[in-house]
């Protein structure tokens, strides 16, 4: 029974290390398996979650070795995000099927579902680590095969982005290797448990501040904050939709529940600043909301600007994170569960529409809203989700980071957040105008048909749970609550 | 400077790291910015291992014979993890270099600047 | 008295089922029409069922969905409610048949009587929102909802005024929003249902910045100046949909949501004490006479009813911001006296542009003469404007002066009496070039406005006198508004 939590991030990893294998003989079968496999890592996930509302946080030890000489594997409030992981994940991979027939060489697609299941083992198995070590194999895990995905539709420009990505992501990893390893030095200790206890007995702060400097700068750049957002945008356009889906709405949060970890690490240390930390991410949260959504406003290209919009988003996911109090915090937790289904519902039907009609440029899908009615109808949704429009998924976290912006005595940030909503509705409004309102420019408009079933069935799905996550929005908060408890209390 | 020189290596190790970060930022080529990012990984790890050091500490293995104060051999452990990482995102680097080269024909980073 | 009924959800729900039946099987004519008309009479008759109760003192509620914690969707049919929503579907009755009407030869109409069910259902989620995030939720739906509309006939004119009505509204809506979150921090609720919410001692810099937020953010809609700019531009959109904009939805919806910030958010007792309302009174009083002289200088007739409308709104503003309960009477009346007379007149001015082409007004002479009823009802509605007794305006007019008269502003009477001369400056011409200049160039065949236009007319402008004449009738409106006084200003009784 208790081996659900190894199992969840082992057996995608394990089933997408043959998937290669498997697939040499029939490719097409690859994607079964990967929907099996993802299907599986959903239903424990499943359990998992479960478990967690019913006891409480639990861990694993791995091979029977107790921590913290073992390798324990935890599963506390913000490992339920794999949850949403797993969910959309599958999404994804039943999206992909007609996708990636089309858009990706079949000697490849192997691979393609192969590096999918590598990364969502690697970020279930992310999101439960319990020692730093995991914690930086895990990691790596998601970044290689994120790199690799990038890359994976061929083509000289996604090449390029791919090789900007790797290099960017290299660096934090290294940052954060190198930090994990200063850790080591300092406590002695790899589980971040018993790091955070030994910590508090350290004499020495120089050690210390630098390690909770260079993790969170290598955080940081995995989450694209702005000003270390540069890779993100030639990343996620370049890549196949499907995989920007992943990217912008999983793979990203891997830096912010890094950003997480570490503070819950370094939260019991006296003497360090938290506080001026806590204002500088703020300042860089708020700055990314607004750059993000005015680099948005300029852009003609649809994948273009929703990367964009998640270099906007992610900013304020870190305001609220960094005004640390009670409600920016569960504004902030909530954000990363809803940016994730509104951002993967915007992908997949923009990529459903750019797939049918070959064009990516707003100029070009003038009135693609009479020709593909329900992607269109998807992508309306989630604009209307990421604008904050109640009462949709998008407003709670929102609501919650400026209630806390104005406990923390801070409104200008309150100000700011609904400044970065009006831009994001702004060029939202760009799109909705070019789909509905604005004649074709050519007659290929009218060859062009809705999507088929495959990938417009986990676009509705997404969609319908932009809406339903709103309505039902206590339940993401009273899964993101206990975890902010522990945090906002000592922070 | 009694603490300085205890941790001579140390600081090594990170100019070193610093030095592959400037290669990495600095140089147009892109097989020379790899090899930047393979100096700062290189750096981490020497860095990590030091820090496992013991003075006349032995090696890590039970059954060698040796007793006595042992060489910590959970950094070992780590960068070892570490070591095959970074083999992992050099092939991949490499793999992509060469599909760049064959794309644009050039893997400098000015003249790519305008196709990409 | 509060009783849980869901009549009360029910209304808005029948258009909701409606726009989504159009907008899956609308393609014919008939079967669409019937669906556009029935879906409004229904919603008519539940909301009338209601109003025996309302006038009684009962209350009416249903919460939906709760978020966390204490915020959610809920409703609430309180006295100011039940009016602003029955006006709001009495005209909807009315401007469903003229749109049937007026659209008949013109495309896109799946679309437009879609969106136009959604926009009433917003509108009475509005009125009877129990709190600030149910009013924010239908005011914003309803900025969605209204833009396809505004936008139909899809010209570069249109686009370019649907622009700009969405960087208002949207613009207002986000200062609205950053209100209500600052309401919720102060007062730690957000629930209508009380006459006042913020706390007195909350740090006044706090609440100058909710007052003028909340301001603002509704002014937009409300059409104060100089947030109105994007009134006058709208008025490219089909008639139907000017009406419904000017006389019904979306500024009626602006204006009420300040009243509800001016009764229920900060209460009487509250502004009394702040003195913030002064300012908004001048704001108002301001925009009642640039808006009127703005009119007097439009020759486009729909235009010269835009900048009435601006004015027109001030005066419900004006009245709220007085902060006496006979004042507050005006308020509320004239959410149903100006939206009667303007929609007459601008029902007439679609049936004269569909006859004859012409919308400027200087072209309208001799129209009294083809068509008699249509200029006639135009002709009643003046009168109101202007205030002549008997007629809705005067009622509007009279007890707004008896407010400032007990709010002991009698300069405000003597602003009554420049607007009433105002107004008689730009709608008197009107009348008496259509009745008695000889119409020139018309066509032999321009007659009377088919019946489809000209039966809500007449409808309207009977109601315009129905609402002059019968205010110490009991179960008339007039009565409604008084029952909404006791509400609003706590114990203390309306005139």
């Amino acid at each position: 029974m208790s081996a659900w939590l190894p199992l969840a991030a082992f057996v995608p990893l394990v089933a997408g290390a043959l998937t290669s294998a498997l697939a040499r003989r029939r490719p097409r079968l690859a994607q079964g398996w990967a929907l099996a496999a993802a299907a599986w890592t959903l239903l424990a996930a499943t359990v998992l979650t479960r478990r967690l509302f019913l006891e409480g946080p639990f861990s694993y030890a791995m091979g029977g070795w107790a921590a913290p000489w073992g390798i324990e594997l935890r599963f506390d409030a913000w490992s339920a995000a794999s949850l949403f992981i797993a969910l959309i994940m599958l999404a994804v991979l039943v999206y992909s099927g007609p996708y990636a027939r089309d858009e990706i060489e079949s000697r490849r697609l192997p691979w393609y579902y192969s590096l999918l299941l590598l990364n969502l083992g690697g970020m279930v198995g992310f999101a439960c680590a319990g020692d730093l070590f995991n914690l930086f194999v895990f990691m790596e895990l998601v970044s290689v095969s994120s790199y690799a995905l990038v890359a994976v539709g061929g083509g000289r420009i996604a090449a390029l982005a791919a090789f900007k990505y790797l290099l960017a992501g290299a660096v934090s990893s290294a940052l954060v290797l190198f930090c994990i390893g200063v850790l080591h030095a300092l406590t002695g200790s790899l589980n971040m448990a018993d790091v955070a206890l030994r910590l508090a007995e350290i004499d020495s702060r120089g050690p210390v501040v630098l390690a909770l400097a260079g993790l969170s700068a290598g955080f940081m750049l995995k989450a694209a904050l702005f000003p270390l957002h540069l890779w993100l945008p030639d990343a996620h356009a370049a890549a196949p939709c499907p995989v920007s889906a992943v990217l912008s709405a999983l793979v990203v949060k891997i830096g912010i529940i890094g950003l997480l970890r570490t503070h819950a690490v370094f939260a019991g240390v006296e003497g360090l600043p938290m506080a001026a930390f806590g204002q500088v991410l703020a300042w860089l949260g708020a700055l990314a909301i607004v750059a993000g959504a005015l680099f948005a406003l300029f852009q003609d290209d649809i994948k273009l600007m929703l990367a964009y919009s998640t270099v906007s988003n992610i900013g304020y996911i870190v305001l609220g994170l960094g005004l640390a109090n009670h409600a920016a915090m569960t504004g902030a937790g909530i954000h990363v569960l809803n940016h994730a289904i509104i951002k993967a519902t915007l992908f997949l039907a923009a990529g459903a529409i750019i797939h049918q009609t070959g064009s990516r440029t707003l100029r070009e899908l003038r009135g693609v809203g009479r020709m593909m009615p329900w992607s269109a109808l998807a992508v309306s949704i989630g604009a209307l989700s990421i604008a904050g429009l109640p009462p949709t998924a998008g407003f709670l976290g929102k609501w919650y980071i400026a209630l806390g912006a104005f406990a923390a005595g801070q409104p200008g940030f309150a100000a700011v957040l609904l400044l970065g909503a009006l831009l994001i509705f702004a060029y939202y409004i760009r799109i909705l105008n070019a789909f509905y309102f604005r004649a074709p420019i050519d007659d290929n408009m009218r060859s062009v048909r809705e999507a088929p079933l495959p990938m417009l069935l986990p676009i509705l799905f997404l969609a319908a749970l932009c809406i339903l996550g709103g309505l039902f929005g206590r339940w993401p908060v009273a899964l993101v609550a206990p975890a902010v408890e522990r945090l906002a209390g000592g922070g | 400077m009694g603490a300085a020189l205890q941790n001579l290596d140390y600081f090594a190790f990170v100019i070193l790291f610093c030095i592959g970060l400037h290669t990495l930022v600095a140089r147009p080529n892109l097989l020379k910015k790899l090899l930047g990012l393979n100096i700062m990984e290189t750096a981490v790890f020497a860095f990590i291992v030091t820090s496992g050091m013991v003075d006349r500490g032995a090696a890590p293995i039970v059954d060698g014979g040796a007793t006595g104060p042992f060489a910590s051999p959970l950094p070992q452990a780590l960068i070892l993890t570490g070591i095959v990482v970074a083999v992992s995102i050099s092939a991949l680097a490499l793999a992509l270099i060469i599909e760049i080269y064959r794309q644009c024909g050039t893997i400098e980073a000015d003249e790519l600047k305008g196709a990409g | 008295m509060e009783v849980i009924d869901s009549r009360i959800v029910l209304a808005p729900a029948i258009s909701l089922a409606c726009a989504l039946l159009i907008f899956i099987s609308g393609r014919r004519a008939a079967w669409r029409s019937t669906l556009a008309l029935g879906a409004a009479a229904l919603k008519f008759a539940v909301i009338l069922s209601l109003l025996p109760g309302s006038l009684q003192g009962t209350v009416y509620a249903y919460r939906l969905f709760d978020f966390p914690p204490g915020i959610g969707i809920a409703f609430r049919a309180d006295a100011l409610g039940m009016f602003f929503a029955l006006v709001s579907s009495t005209l909807w009755v009315l401007t469903t048949v003229y749109a049937i009407g007026y659209m008949k030869d013109r495309p896109q109409k799946l679309r437009f009587f879609g969106f136009f069910s959604l926009c009433i259902s917003t509108t009475v989620g509005i009125a009877f929102a129990e709190n600030l995030l149910t009013l924010l939720l239908c005011y914003e739906a309803l900025t969605v909802c209204t833009y396809p509309l505004l936008v139909h006939d899809e010209t570069p004119e249109a686009l370019r005024a649907g622009r700009k009505y969405l960087v208002y509204t949207l613009a207002g809506g986000a200062l609205i929003l950053f209100g209500v979150v600052m309401v919720q921090h102060l007062a730690g609720t957000l629930s209508l249902s009380q006459p006042g919410i913020l706390p007195a001692d909350a740090p006044p810099p706090m609440l100058l910045a909710v007052f003028w937020a909340l301001v603002a953010g509704f002014g937009v809609k409300a059409a104060i100046m100089p947030l109105h700019g994007w009134l006058p531009s709208a008025m490219v959109a089909p008639t139907p949909v000017s009406a419904l904009l000017h006389a019904v939805a979306v500024v009626k919806a602006g204006v009420f949501g300040l009243l509800r910030v001016v009764y229920n958010v900060f209460g009487v007792e509250l502004l009394a004490v702040l003195g913030y309302a002064a300012w908004l009174a001048a704001l108002a009083a301001f925009t009642i006479v640039a808006g009127s002289l703005m009119a007097m200088a439009q020759d486009n007739l729909k235009r010269r009813l835009a900048y009435s409308t601006v004015s027109q709104l001030s005066y419900i503003v004006l009245a709220a911001a007085l902060l006496t309960p006979l004042a507050a009477l005006a308020a509320i009346a004239h959410i149903a006296n100006q939206a009667f007379a303007k929609i007459t007149m601008f029902f007439v001015a679609g049936a004269v542009e569909q006859a004859t082409g012409r919308r400027q007004v200087h072209e309208l002479a001799g129209m009294g003469r083809v068509m008699p009823w249509t200029m006639g009802a135009f002709t009643v509605a003046s009168l109101s404007f202007i205030g002549v007794p008997l007629f809705a305006g005067f009622v509007t007019k009279w007890y707004l002066s008896l407010g400032a008269l007990q709010a002991e502003a009698w300069w405000f009477v003597l602003l009554m009496i420049l607007s009433a001369l105002l107004n008689a400056a730009y709608w008197l011409p009107i009348v008496y070039l259509a009745w008695f200049r000889a119409p020139r160039g018309l066509p032999a065949r321009v007659g009377e406005t088919g019946w489809l236009l000209l039966a809500p007319t007449l409808a309207a402008a009977a109601y315009v006198v129905l609402l002059g004449v019968t205010t110490r009738v009991p179960g008339m409106p007039f009565s409604l508004a008084e029952a909404a006084v006791n509400f609003v200003s706590g114990t203390r009784g309306g005139g």
